[in-house]
């Protein structure tokens, strides 16, 4: 296309290529935000360092709630549940941590964009770049977290097919390509309506306690079937089976790949559709 | 009646739609050429757009009609604050800086020095940031910011919270880049300053071009605006016997 331009006296004509489409402007948006993985891996260490500045332990404090959390509860729920300390101390210690993982995620993530405000007016970025480094910023609280598991289990030990661990890698994948999708979605729709952070909040807290992390699902009898249905369920237990030797629920693989690829899907579809309008929202 | 009067004093910015929800439309019709070598100074009244201009130069606001065509690195100091971390010290803060910047920390290491020194601030870069006047913040953003020389370098108004000295710093700077053919913009309220830096000007009035062209026609079109009565002509005193 032509365009012709007036500056003082003279004009010029300017020979413009045709404006990108959505997509491929949501594509490159994507693909920007990966190649600048310095910064947004920089600026991830960084929250997680200013979280625990002045404090002793720094980041191992959430290691030692998390540690706390678990034995407390570990102790009156294995009663509660009539079984043994031996099984349910891992069982809730590995599925705890990769739930906090996740959950982490999901509410953290309605704010992306809201909590970078600031940057956004003023600095012109990836957009995507938001979501790495938030997503980026839960898997290294996850690494710190992680170190209870080991602990855990050498004192209650299990045995363990170790060539399953490898089930870990495209566990891990696909639940951290999740949690990007949801915190661009989430982040987007809730940066547009300011009522949808408290709302996935509170969800997310009922859904801990109908997820089977804190209590095991064989305790559902026959319906079982119905917990394994659960998204988040399935994210958690493809990630906490090669860890308990125990084997993945039937539907898990399936539903988290599901979930994966039309959660990616849709989240492009909006965030092609609205990704010049965050600035405003925010 | 209320949504006609609405959009009648705010000259047809400001209005209700269907839904009544508010929407501002805070730039209409402008259309503009900047090229190497322009420093352009954008001047009106408060609310005119200025900002918002600037920011849909910079890349942050995305035009809702027309298209921006902007080809070369923009380097944007619409705000002292941005990527600073208060609690940091003013050392941290140019990597940090750097960072929101494009520039990677080992290669803002190098520069670290040079912009240390410019900043004149010495010893106060070893104390976090939230003990620094604004005109210290200045300084410090002010440094960062033009550390690499830019292609195409937006400023807002705060640089004129700067002390002379600084100014006259600033001003040799950002000489030196638009030699070397970078387009300067610069949004201000100050008509001296404006004049001084820049060699074209726009004057935006409720989010429309009023004027364009050499920066002296803009700003007298400016002065014009601000105050319809005043003479340019010398001032008379007549005598009463």
């Amino acid at each position: 296309m032509y365009l012709e331009t007036v500056s003082g006296e003279t004009s010029r004509i300017l020979e413009l290529p045709a404006p990108p489409s959505r997509a491929a402007v949501a594509a490159t948006d994507l693909l920007d935000g990966v190649r600048k993985s310095w910064l947004w891996t920089t600026l991830a260490q960084q929250d997680v360092k200013l979280r625990y500045r002045g404090s002793i332990l720094g980041p191992f404090w959430q290691t030692l709630t998390t540690a706390v959390m678990i034995g407390g509860m570990g102790l009156i729920y294995a009663e509660l549940f009539h079984t043994e300390l031996q099984n349910y101390l891992p069982m809730l210690t590995v599925g705890l941590i990769f739930w906090m993982f996740i959950a982490g995620m999901i509410t953290e993530g309605c704010g992306t964009f809201i909590g970078v405000q600031g940057i956004i007016q003023q600095v012109r970025l990836p957009f995507s770049l938001h979501a790495y480094r938030l997503v980026y910023r839960n898997l290294l609280i996850l690494a710190h977290n992680f170190v209870i598991v080991p602990v855990v289990l050498l004192i209650f030990p299990h045995p363990i097919q170790w060539i399953r661990l490898i089930e870990l890698v495209p566990a891990l994948i696909l639940v951290t390509i999740t949690g990007i999708w949801v915190s661009v979605l989430l982040g987007m729709i809730s940066a547009r309506f300011r009522d949808v952070p408290p709302i996935v909040a509170s969800i997310v807290q009922v859904a801990f306690f109908m997820t089977p992390v804190m209590w095991p699902i064989q305790a559902l009898g026959p319906n079982a079937w119905w917990a394994q249905l659960n998204p988040l369920f399935a994210a958690v237990d493809v990630l906490r089976g090669p860890l308990l030797g125990q084997p993945t629920a039937r539907y898990s693989w399936t539903i988290l790949a599901t979930i994966t690829v039309f959660g990616c899907a849709a989240a492009f579809a909006f965030f092609a559709r609205f990704r010049s309008r965050i600035a405003f929202w925010v | 009646m209320k949504k006609a009067l609405l959009a009648t004093s705010t000259h047809g910015n400001l209005g209700r739609d269907a839904l009544d929800r508010i929407n501002i439309r805070a730039l209409s019709d402008v259309s503009i050429d900047i090229v190497n070598g322009d420093r352009v100074g954008l001047v009106g009244l408060n609310g005119a757009g200025k900002t918002t201009l600037l920011k849909v130069l910079a890349g942050v606001f995305e035009p809702t009609e027309g298209r921006l065509v902007a080809s070369g690195s923009v380097s944007s100091l619409l705000d002292t604050q941005v990527g600073l971390n208060a609690d940091a010290t003013g050392h941290e803060n140019i990597i940090l800086r750097g960072m929101y910047m494009g520039i990677h920390p080992r290669e803002m290491r190098e520069r670290a020095f040079e912009v240390a020194a410019f900043t004149e601030l010495g010893h106060y870069l070893d104390m976090p940031v939230r003990t620094y006047s604004a005109g210290m913040m200045i300084r410090l953003a002010f440094a960062i910011s033009t550390c690499i020389p830019p292609d195409i370098l937006i400023m807002d108004e705060w640089l004129t919270a700067g002390d002379a000295q600084f100014l006259e710093k600033a001003q040799r700077r950002i000489e030196d880049f638009v030699r070397g053919s970078s387009i300067l913009v610069l949004a201000s309220h100050s008509t001296e300053l404006v004049e001084r830096w820049c060699n074209r000007g726009i004057l935006l009035h409720h989010g429309r071009i009023m004027s364009v062209g050499p920066i002296k026609e803009v700003i007298a079109a400016y002065r014009r605006l601000i105050d319809p009565s005043a003479q340019d002509a010398a001032p008379q005193m007549a005598a009463v016997g």
